[in-house]
């Protein structure tokens, strides 16, 4: 395990106080130590929200870029650089509304990127509107009589769309939420770990979660079993953390697409081309 | 009729069919036999936004010298469908010739003075096969009769067209055997000097640009399909394995210019291209380019619009919105190249501008110059240089504060040094909200604090900055013609090319016109305005309804060209427009005034 001073940051988390961000900023840290991996091989990518400010306050490579548009940027990334462990940070309102698209499709294609979403359904740094996992009945600045809106689930759109690791973990128990990035980053492909990070000034919900845990390895959940999966992702009265689904007999965009070009990466192939490859360019052309 | 050889010749020929006939197909065969005969091409594909049936057309102007545009009328026209008769039939030059299957066109108001050639075509495809399609395959072999081209070499051009479907690939030779010995009855109707020796290069700007970009080292792609910026892609992917692109077909094109951006920070030389309505899509992730300071080229292969508009048309319509994207001042530079052989350059010199000022540039191509039309490229050079500018690929003590590299410093050209991510020592966030010189936020515990306005000034003005240096790489444009002239045409990429085929008939009838030849489109170096003021007097060409390049040289020098010729109905410029607006300009019939 390496140091976690080595992740340290000279910004101060600029998070409310007892904001669940804090948790898995913690086990995010505490996750990267544990692998042994150094600051200058994780890049970050983050979008707009509290938790995209996640970034500045871990000393790694960091993007923190657009509303909703982390992944994408993650995605080019990694493309271009494989050796880099990338990882994405975000909220709901970034991942689950703005960019759903994004997480669909990069769930699909199975692009080797850990995608970590602080879910706190409400939007927070706007002060407190509906966010697409908000649920029924929750009153917010624009649901002033309580929602109508039936919310989105991430984790069972996720397992229809085909991703290959879904998770959940909670802010307050960082020792698992550690754990859940680890197994996210060691998994060959896409991973989603929906961590739930209470926001404390707009959508409290710290008593809710804690009344409604439990873990899905004390039930025995087997993570191979996507229809079992999928039962527990649609409980309403409790909320299972650990890992709901897993699979890595689909091999990640990243293995498929290096297996099929195997010359050099984007990032350190920045060349001419030769005498032969312009001859073969050339004759295309005649 | 010219038996003859009778000095520097050119020619047109026009094919027009259905949707489905193969026209496409048929038009790069013969423009391949023309380029295999040592002539000088240019063509335009005028197709239409359907896969069968409706009105295509391909045009081929092919000269013995250099030929910039599309010609002059239509010296033969093959006629396929009653529809290729009605449109084109009145646009063939006297001494032409019109080349119809009767069964298929009922010809009317046949033109004086043009051979009328009536040809079995369908007939004689199913001489060789149950394929009717293949009285394109005919029509070329007549053709290459007429024109007195070799039959070996139109044989060898179709067999290398067919070489993937043997089947069908003995039956087509045949069919154009055929068509070529019918056509001996006619005699000659045009022929050029031909030299079957000389193999010449053709592309049309997509292919080019593509080409150039991974000769500049662009190793990363990204598209989502969009006429006409799509055969870029399939350039791409076609060619991955063999140069090593990684290919990246996203979701949609905000996925596609994020994923770009992505891969250009983290050190590859990364590409995306769409067109205008695409563009409109990625106009926020490009303002974010230019606040992390991220190098960037996106290419828009621009059509008629606005909104979904044309998508097989052609326009110059786009160029305001790329002076506009998205919001605030930021900067950025706009190259718009005037030919396919230009974009071949343009790609390599958008790379290095975009990463020795860490910003975007965008690369303005048309449909007139871009799936639509291919030209005659000499003389690629390779070997041009890769300019990376200032990447940091080794941590010192003074590069950071003990956590942050000091990404965004203050540098007397406003371009900072930058590390890629992978470097040890050197981690930043590149951030898009303001920030300082190590990447903290400006915008949240800091904002409006008196050092966080000072530094949200600074910054903003290091960005900014860069435009003065990058306005002194960008180049003046090209003077075509006489230095001295009584009018200068003023265009912007491809419509300088039906210009350049203009000037000669102008000079013939005793005009004294020049043309500038702007591809540097912004930001303009602050010499064109002496070029502009020494200029007798001016005429702007351009396609698009509010003369958006007039406007720009308004804005920034205060000069007002009053004369314009703007076309917008979704065609490219012809030369015989130009000829014909100039005159009537010079001659006092007609001044279109400027709003």
């Amino acid at each position: 395990m390496l140091n976690l001073k080595l992740y340290d940051s000279d910004v101060r988390p600029d998070w409310c106080p007892g904001c669940g961000d804090f948790g898995v900023l913690a086990a995010l840290k505490n996750a990267l130590a544990t692998l042994e991996l150094p600051p200058d091989r994780v890049q970050i990518s983050s979008g707009i929200g509290c938790s995209s400010n996640l970034p500045g306050y871990i000393k790694t490579y960091g993007h923190h870029g657009l509303h909703g548009r982390p992944l994408p940027i993650a995605i080019g990334i990694k493309i271009a650089n494989p050796n880099l462990v990338v990882i994405v940070t975000a909220g709901d309102g970034d991942e689950y509304g703005i960019g759903f698209n994004h997480v669909v499709h990069a769930a699909r294609r199975n692009h080797d990127v850990k995608l970590i979403v602080m879910n706190n359904e409400i939007y927070g740094l706007t002060t407190g509107q509906l966010s697409p996992t908000s649920k029924s009945g929750q009153r917010t600045k624009t649901s002033p009589d309580g929602s109508i809106i039936y919310p989105l689930n991430p984790l069972s759109t996720l397992l229809g769309a085909g991703a290959t690791f879904i998770a959940r973990g909670f802010s307050g128990d960082p020792k698992q939420l550690s754990m859940l990035i680890q197994e996210a980053i060691k998994h060959r492909g896409f991973a989603l770990v929906d961590a739930i990070s209470p926001c404390v000034t707009w959508h409290d919900i710290y008593d809710e979660v804690r009344r409604k845990m439990y873990k899905l390895e004390d039930v025995k959940h087997d993570p191979s079993d996507a229809v079992a999966a999928y039962h527990r992702m649609n409980e309403s009265e409790k909320i299972g953390l650990g890992i709901y689904y897993r699979t890595e007999e689909r091999p990640s965009f990243e293995e498929l697409m290096h297996s099929e070009i195997t010359s050099s990466i984007p990032a350190e192939n920045v060349k001419n081309l030769t005498k032969d490859q312009i001859a073969q360019a050339l004759a295309q052309f005649q | 009729m010219q038996n003859e050889y009778n000095g520097n010749q050119d020619v047109t020929v026009r094919l027009g069919a259905a949707a489905g006939d193969g026209i496409q197909s048929a038009g790069e065969i013969l423009m391949k036999i023309f380029s295999r005969s040592g002539l000088y091409v240019s063509t335009y594909n005028g197709n239409q936004s359907l896969i069968r049936g409706g009105h295509v057309w391909f045009h081929i102007h092919a000269g013995e010298t250099r030929v910039y545009s599309l010609g002059y009328g239509i010296d033969h026209l093959v006629a396929l469908t009653q529809l290729a008769y009605d449109e084109h039939f009145s646009s063939v030059n006297q001494g032409g010739a019109i080349i119809y299957d009767p069964s298929a066109v009922k010809q009317h108001d046949f033109p004086a003075g043009v051979k009328k050639i009536e040809a079995p075509l369908t007939k004689m495809a199913l001489n060789h096969d149950k394929r009717p399609i293949m009285k394109n395959t005919v029509a070329i072999g007549l053709l290459g009769g007429l024109m007195g081209l070799d039959f070996g070499l139109i044989g060898r051009v179709i067999g290398e067209q067919f070489a993937r479907k043997p089947d069908v690939q003995k039956s087509n030779v045949e069919a154009a055997k055929e068509g070529y010995e019918y056509a001996e009855q006619f005699g000659i109707t045009k022929r050029l000097r031909y030299d079957y020796g000389t193999k010449r290069t053709f592309m049309h700007a997509d292919y080019a640009l593509a080409l150039g970009a991974v000769a500049a080292g662009c190793r990363f792609y990204a598209a989502y399909p969009m006429s006409p910026a799509s055969p870029i892609v399939h350039w791409m992917t076609a060619n991955a394995k063999k140069f090593g692109i990684r290919v990246f077909l996203g979701e949609d094109e905000i996925a596609v210019v994020n994923s770009t951006i992505g891969a250009s920070f983290a050190g590859a030389r990364a590409m995306c291209a769409t067109s205008g309505g695409g563009f409109s899509l990625m106009q926020e992730a490009i303002g974010q380019a230019a606040m992390t300071e991220t190098p960037l080229v996106v290419v828009d292969v621009m059509r008629a619009g606005p909104s979904t508009g044309l998508p097989t048309k052609t326009s110059q319509g786009d160029l305001n919105m790329v002076l506009g994207i998205s919001h605030d001042d930021f900067p950025r530079a706009i190259i718009a190249p005037k030919s396919p052989e230009d974009a071949f350059y343009t790609a390599g010199r958008a790379f290095n501008l975009a990463e020795k000022y860490q910003l975007p540039v965008i690369v303005l191509l048309d449909f007139a110059i871009g799936d639509g039309g291919y030209a005659t490229v000499e003389n690629l050079n390779f070997d041009f240089a890769i300019e990376r500018g200032k990447i940091v690929r080794e941590a010192t003590q003074d590069m950071h504060n003990g956590v942050w590299f000091r990404r965004y410093m203050l540098t007397e050209d406003g371009v900072s040094p930058r590390a890629l991510p992978g470097t040890p020592g050197l981690m930043y966030v590149a951030k898009t909200d303001e920030h300082d010189e190590w990447g903290h936020d400006l915008s949240d515990v800091l904002a409006g604090l008196k050092e966080a306005v000072n530094m949200r000034e600074k910054q903003h003005e290091k960005r900014m900055r860069k435009m003065e240096y990058l306005a002194k790489e960008m180049r003046l444009p090209e003077v075509f013609g006489p230095e001295k002239a009584d009018l200068t045409l003023v265009s912007w990429g491809s419509s300088a090319l039906p210009i350049r085929e203009a000037l000669p008939k102008l000079w013939d009838k005793g005009l004294r016109v020049n043309s500038l030849e702007f591809t540097d489109v912004y930001p303009l170096r602050a010499d064109v305005r002496s070029l502009l003021m020494e200029a007798h007097d001016l005429m702007d060409i351009e396609v698009n309804y509010t003369a958006q390049f007039a406007k720009l040289l308004r804005r920034e020098f205060g000069v007002f060209i009053e004369k314009s010729y703007l076309k917008y109905d979704g065609e490219p410029i012809y030369p015989a427009e130009v000829v014909k607006h100039v005159e009537d300009t010079l001659q006092g019939k007609e001044v279109k005034q400027l709003a």
